[in-house]
């Protein structure tokens, strides 16, 4: 093309890497699945006779689906840059409509009232976020409060059941060639997730705006509309969670959801999303929710209490937060972008 | 000069002449790039040392590596002085290596002053909590805004501010208020125009007289020659010879820097545009620092729009692109006026613009190329929404083969160097076939053998019946590439050139002159 010599060293030197390399680094970071394999480990020395038995595995997937959907709704937000805290009120604010409005005559009518209370919280949320350019944290910490309320007002703090409580009961119990349907029902959100993130254009403008809004608003991406799309997403999926906690109780609770904001924010985290925005898998988001499933199980089969449950729960976050910037730490000394802003002679920057 | 020049030596500094550092067989590897594969090189107080290049010859990353950002995969690097090899910034900064980074280290939310007397509130040996700050809006302060031009800045105002020039030259500034033996000016001169360029020489003086030893990594070579000491060239990660300035010249190092003599550019045919109707024709725009600019840009024509920083041209530039709304006048498209009130709107009419700030406007930092090459046009491989992979990984790797992109579809963008981002840049905006294609200076931060690369696109423009319009700060480049020049002074534009009778001197008075 011109008068250029400059010879590339390598080119397209992606394909020039043996697959098995790229297994191995892949493997390399997957620090998550480490935590995965030791709690396993030590669930399997500890009780493993009761912890792989039939009961507690269903029981186990049960946990997991739920708070599963929560933490897929968070990844999305999480990889658009924002935060969503109000997914757990939001869930308890889903279930307990749509367990009394009325009357909660029917599963399926339940599903419907669930997902319209679930789509406009992130309605609301995201029309605040994105089209006002309210901070995500302090827009979803008013809708906790807000939701949480609203909640309690719904019911006077009194569990509300259905009147087709039967069917969802046993709608929690079903199974589909012995896995339950509510499992079956988050594995169904995750294939949808990762296959709207990672194959549609929709996915990649996610996650354009996450790593660099003004790149993406440049490049003729609709920031705002994108952004709205999101929380109104992850608001159905909370709705959707808030469904399936009325499947497994077969009543809504006003304590329905609480602090399950927390778990869904450290189990992206130790997945590996960034909180900054732009990094981020659907498969580390997976783990992150089987570990918290299998540490919170564990621990009851081990009987320990509930108040130092929750204390093991915040130290697994600290020590898997811990772990990850470690590992990143390493992958930047090797990789190493030049255009990291963690420049080294300004300290005041941090 | 390396000769022993014992003046003005004062009682802390080195002597001149004496060897401020030294690298040795230093090697830096990363996935699939060799950036440095054995460097030896040595600088020496009082002198100035140039680091010319072209796009990934190590230049930056061996300023990198003395400042101590990063560490060599082998090999090492002495600072004299220093009891050991420097292994990270805080030991590179204790050894006196000062490192000016092209993207000047500004805290917007600091005062001016407070941005100057910033490394004050490094850690060093003092770190009692009660400590008293530094004054930063005293004297000393307003003298040392002075000596680098910007005497004009309260040192008590926001640093948030100040345009992209003044905060090159106050990040600048603070190489009066440190301790330092070694100065590196990592292209501190891309984003400064043209006037700054006398304040970085009278400084680049005043540490040369304290004895300092400063490395300039450039490919601008009028600077080079107007600083150097001695030009050091480097291609292909290796160290090809060290010139001394005197007894060199630009062309001598140009074909050192690209291995052969860079081919002469023609500038294409002149445009007929007797009689068409213009591609793009503005009237009366206003928005940003322009006021009532007119203009328009035939179909095959290659229009260049010259100004200082702040005299509104890339206010023009983002108005008629829609990357920011105009307060007021017309945009016609062939003759159809339109309203331009986003990006978007600007690309449903044949519109893109090419950023001039790259890093935060131009591509996605976690996107790999072939991400970042499919961004705008990503709708176009896809049906219903889904993206057609293989569609997407095909293109994308004849984009990559067409733009001579080091690198592959799976490389970071942002872990190549300036010239190679700016041709994914290039690449991706090009795969929308625009009609009318702005270019915001589009070769700031690039060396010649890339420049000659985005020369050549932009002539193919416009002989494939493109309309462009080229914003620059350079005179030069202006001059041999465009059909007609355009010079913006405060707001408006004030006089137009044809390149076949205008020189260099022409443009810049013009744009300086202070008659209105």
């Amino acid at each position: 093309m011109t008068a250029t010599t400059d010879q590339p060293a390598v080119h397209h030197h992606e394909q020039d890497d043996s697959r098995g390399r790229a297994i191995g680094s892949w493997v390399k970071g997957q620090y998550a699945l480490y935590i995965l394999v030791a709690l396993l480990l030590v669930a399997t020395i500890t009780r493993g006779s009761v912890f792989w038995g039939a009961t507690n595995l269903t029981n186990l997937l049960l946990q997991m689906s739920i708070i599963g959907v929560v933490v897929l709704a968070e990844l999305i937000v999480v990889l658009t840059g924002g935060i969503d805290i109000s997914v757990g009120s939001a869930l308890g604010l889903a279930a307990v409509v749509s367990a009394g409005l009325f009357g909660g005559p029917s599963v399926l009518l339940a599903l419907l009232v669930a997902l319209a209370i679930g789509g406009a919280v992130g309605v609301v949320n995201g029309w605040l976020v994105a089209f006002r350019g309210l901070e995500p944290f302090i827009v979803t910490l008013g809708m906790l409060a807000l939701a949480r309320g609203l909640v309690y007002a719904y019911g006077n703090g009194i569990p509300i059941n259905p009147e087709a409580a039967a069917s969802f009961a046993s709608l929690g119990q079903a199974t589909f060639v012995g896995v339950p349907v509510l499992a079956i029902i988050w594995l169904a959100m995750v294939v949808l997730i990762a296959f709207l993130l990672y194959r549609t254009v929709w996915g990649r403008r996610v996650y354009a705006i996450g790593s660099n809004k003004e790149a993406a608003r440049a490049s003729g991406i609709p920031v705002k509309a994108t952004l709205w799309s999101v929380y109104v997403l992850a608001g159905l999926l909370v709705g959707l969670g808030g469904w399936m906690f009325l499947a497994r109780f077969a009543s809504g609770t006003s304590t329905a959801g609480n602090l399950l904001e927390l778990e869904a924010i450290a189990a992206v985290v130790i997945g590996g999303a960034r909180l900054a925005g732009g990094y981020g898998k659907v498969f580390g988001a997976v783990v992150g929710t089987v570990i918290f499933a299998v540490i919170a199980n564990l621990l009851s089969l081990l009987n320990v209490s509930t108040f130092l449950q929750d204390a093991f729960r915040g130290a697994l976050i600290l020590v898997a937060v811990t772990l990850a910037t470690v590992q990143f730490t390493r992958r930047r000394a090797r990789t190493s972008t030049p255009a990291s802003p963690a420049a080294p002679s300004a300290p005041a920057t941090r | 000069m390396t000769t022993a020049q014992q003046t003005d030596r004062d009682a802390t500094g080195p002597a001149h002449g004496e060897r401020a550092f030294r690298a040795r067989g230093v090697k830096k590897h990363y996935p699939g790039v060799k950036a440095l594969d054995g460097l030896d090189l040595e600088g020496f107080a009082g002198e100035v040392l140039a680091v010319c290049g072209a796009n990934g010859a190590g230049k930056s990353t061996f300023a990198k590596l003395l400042a101590g950002v990063e560490t060599p995969t082998d090999g090492e690097i002495e600072v004299t002085g220093y009891p050991h090899p420097v292994r990270n910034a805080a030991e590179a900064e204790q050894a006196g290596v000062l490192m000016m980074h092209q993207e000047p280290l500004i805290i917007d939310d600091f005062t001016v002053g407070e941005n100057v007397w910033l490394y004050k509130l490094r850690q060093g040996k003092d770190i009692r909590p009660w400590a008293r700050k530094t004054d930063t809006n005293s004297a000393r302060t307003r003298q040392v805004l002075q000596e680098v031009g910007l005497g004009h800045l309260r040192p008590g105002q926001s640093a948030g501010d100040l345009g992209p020039g003044q905060r090159q030259m106050l990040s600048l500034s603070r190489a009066a208020v440190t301790q330092h033996k070694i100065m590196i000016l990592d292209e501190t001169t891309a984003s400064t125009s043209e006037e700054h360029f006398k304040d970085i020489l009278d400084l680049v003086r005043r540490e040369k007289q304290a004895g300092t030893c400063i490395i300039f990594v450039s490919h601008r070579l009028n600077e080079v020659f107007a600083m150097a000491d001695r030009i050091a060239v480097l291609r292909n990660g290796k160290l090809v010879r060290v010139l001394r300035a005197a007894e060199s010249d630009p062309d001598e190092v140009t074909a050192l820097m690209i291995g052969q003599a860079l081919k002469a550019l023609a500038r294409p045919a002149p445009a007929q545009v007797e009689g068409t109707v213009p591609v793009v024709s503005v009237r009366d725009l206003h928005g940003g620092a322009a006021h009532g600019v007119s203009f328009d840009v035939h179909a095959g024509e290659i229009v260049g729009l010259y100004g200082l920083v702040g005299s509104g041209r890339s206010s023009v530039a983002r108005s008629i692109t829609g990357q920011r709304k105009a307060a007021g006048g017309t945009i016609s498209v062939r003759g159809e006026q339109v309203h331009l009130d986003s990006p978007r709107a600007a690309l449903s009419r044949q519109i893109a613009y090419l950023t001039e700030d790259r890093r935060l406007e131009g591509f996605v930092k976690d996107f790999d190329n072939g991400q970042n090459m499919s961004l705008v046009v990503l709708p176009r491989m896809a049906r219903a929404g889904v993206v057609d992979a293989g569609r997407e990984r095909s293109r994308v790797r004849e984009l990559i083969d067409d733009f001579q992109v080091k690198g592959g579809t799976k490389t970071y963008t942002r872990s190549l160097s300036g010239g190679n981002q700016q041709k994914v840049v290039v690449a991706k905006w090009l795969e929308t076939d625009p009609d009318f294609v702005v270019l915001d200076e589009p070769t700031k931060g690039i060396d010649v053998g890339a420049r000659a690369n985005i020369y050549e696109i932009i002539h193919g423009l416009a002989a494939r019946g493109k309309a462009v319009l080229v914003v620059s700060s350079e005179a030069e480049e202006l001059l041999s590439l465009c059909h007609r020049i355009l010079v913006m002074r405060n707001g408006r534009i004030v006089q137009e050139f044809d390149p076949e009778h205008a020189s260099t001197d022409d443009l810049i008075r013009t744009a300086l002159s202070h008659q209105d």
